[in-house]
């Protein structure tokens, strides 16, 4: 899962950089606009060491931002399960509210909290709340009638046992969606860095994008794409170790 | 069989003693589903009486299911102001797609659900059920006779007046089910059963009342046969078991 992922990344970063050689040759183009392989090697080798501490920044904000919105999303999706007027309340304001471009309210985010840490824990979390958040609620707001029908008749149905069941068959669906938001997290937190933080890779590539650098801003997507890969194998993997522990291995497995 | 023989065999077992007086009427039951044009069930009158093992009869979508609905939803649920109680407090009903959560064994189940009143009677039906053996597996591991079985074993040690059991024996050989059924009617002879099955021959035998339905518009309505009712130890008589069920298919 690891393993596949990064060789997955490599592929597609590899024929991004063919795909701008094959312009700069074709085209004609300057070392300037699109830098040849050697001065993309050569500023890796420069810059790769602090562009790593850098993405790590940014991945440290990405995974407690993520963490945040996890928890939020499974607060606010178990109260907003049910059918009662608070449920509906919550359920149509987060799909009105997941509408708009979270994105867009980061200038207000930094006027008002400034540029530190506050503000790109506060952006990664928003972005990667809202589809987290319609996820839970939509596996939280449907029943498992074939397995909840025998708590309810005997009265034995308590909250955590709805929710226990409903997340258990849903296993998969929530490691996908909560593995898929670390790259939401991500993109957050480097806008968020992008805009007006002082550190983290988003602020190394808005110096890099002022220098009209393209190699250095390859080797900072180079750096981006390792690391996310990264943990996103890992949430992955702990995800299928969940499965493998829980889930028994059945009948439709030979099928 | 070994309690045919012996029925002291469940002397350990919590039995429920003195039968109760237990009654219930349906009156004029019409039910329409919502968006519906016909109704599934349409003015249905009957009676039963007494604790003991009937069954609802009847052919593929003639509303079996939605019959038994509405009687698990007591008086007051939908369609259930033609329902008339007596004696019965708690209705339980169970259907053969049910499923036990996958996170444990079947047998941490069985323990987490088990009043421990019954605990012996837990034991016995596993027993009696052939499920000794698959007390440590997950559900989604059994067959589906045996996930069937383990989720009747449920409901079973559960305290309930009415047990509606909806094809809650489907995929069990032919043979296990007789020893169930007459299992169950021995251990529980002061409780209700309404036992929904496509198998002729076996309601014809074991049941008391059975209740046929037919589709609306036949206007046949519901009728009540009488069933062989055989018990542990029975002696079989082809020809009444014959009648019986030329009853049931007349009434169909």
């Amino acid at each position: 899962m690891l393993f596949r992922r990064i060789y997955q990344f490599l592929i597609v970063y590899c024929i991004g950089v063919v795909g701008l050689l094959t312009v700069k040759y074709a085209a004609g183009l300057s070392n300037y606009v699109i830098p040849g392989l050697a001065v993309i090697f050569d500023t890796a080798h420069r810059m790769l060491g602090s562009y790593f501490f850098d993405v790590l920044n940014t991945l440290s904000v990405t995974v407690l931002g993520q963490m945040i919105s996890i928890f939020m999303a499974f607060f606010v999706g178990i109260i907003g399960r049910k059918s009662s007027w608070a449920g509906s309340f919550i359920k149509v304001m987060a799909y009105n509210i997941q509408a708009y471009p979270i994105v867009a309210l980061a200038p207000i985010i930094f006027i008002l909290l400034g540029d530190g840490f506050l503000s790109r824990l506060l952006i990664a979390s928003m972005i990667c709340y809202f589809p987290l958040l319609l996820s839970v609620l939509g596996i939280m707001a449907s029943p498992i009638k074939d397995i909840e029908h025998f708590y309810i008749a005997t009265g034995r149905m308590r909250w955590q046992l709805e929710v226990k069941i409903r997340a258990f068959e849903n296993l998969n669906k929530l490691t996908t969606v909560i593995s898929g938001s670390a790259t939401l997290a991500m993109a957050g937190t480097i806008v968020a860095e992008f805009i007006a933080a002082d550190q983290g890779i988003g602020y190394s590539i808005r110096i890099a994008l002022y220098q009209s650098d393209l190699a250095c801003i390859l080797v900072a997507l180079f750096s981006i794409g390792i690391i996310i890969s990264v943990y996103q194998g890992i949430l992955e993997t702990v995800g299928e170790q969940m499965k493998t522990k829980w889930f028994a291995p059945k009948g439709e497995y030979l099928l | 069989m070994k309690y045919a023989n012996n029925p002291q065999n469940y002397c350990n077992v919590h039995l429920p003693s003195l039968e109760k007086n237990m009654h219930f009427e349906c009156r004029g039951m019409t039910f329409t589903y919502p968006e519906a044009d016909k109704p599934v069930l349409e003015n249905l009158n009957f009676s039963m009486a007494a604790p003991g093992f009937n069954a609802v009869f009847g052919p593929s979508g003639v509303g079996k299911t939605s019959f038994a609905r509405i009687l698990a939803g007591g008086s007051s649920g939908p369609g259930g102001n033609a329902l008339i109680y007596e004696g019965i407090s708690t209705i339980l009903y169970s259907y053969n797609q049910e499923r036990l959560p996958g996170w444990s064994s079947t047998g941490t189940h069985l323990e987490k659900v088990c009043p421990p009143k019954n605990s012996d009677l837990k034991k016995e039906l596993v027993k009696i059920f052939k499920l000794e053996s698959l007390l440590g597996s997950r559900f989604s591991q059994l067959s589906m006779g045996q996930q069937n079985r383990m989720n009747l074993i449920r409901y079973l040690i559960q305290d309930f007046d009415l047990l509606i059991l909806d094809e809650s024996l489907a995929n069990v050989d032919e043979a296990l089910r007789e020893t169930i059924i007459l299992a169950i009617k021995e251990i529980f002879p002061a409780k209700l059963f309404l036992y929904i099955s496509h198998n002729l021959m076996e309601v014809a035998r074991f049941c008391k009342d059975i209740l046929v339905l037919s589709h609306p518009g036949k206007n046949k309505g519901a009728v009540v046969v009488q069933g062989q009712n055989y018990k542990t130890g029975y002696t079989s008589d082809p020809q009444a078991i014959d009648r019986s069920m030329l009853e049931i298919m007349n009434a169909v």
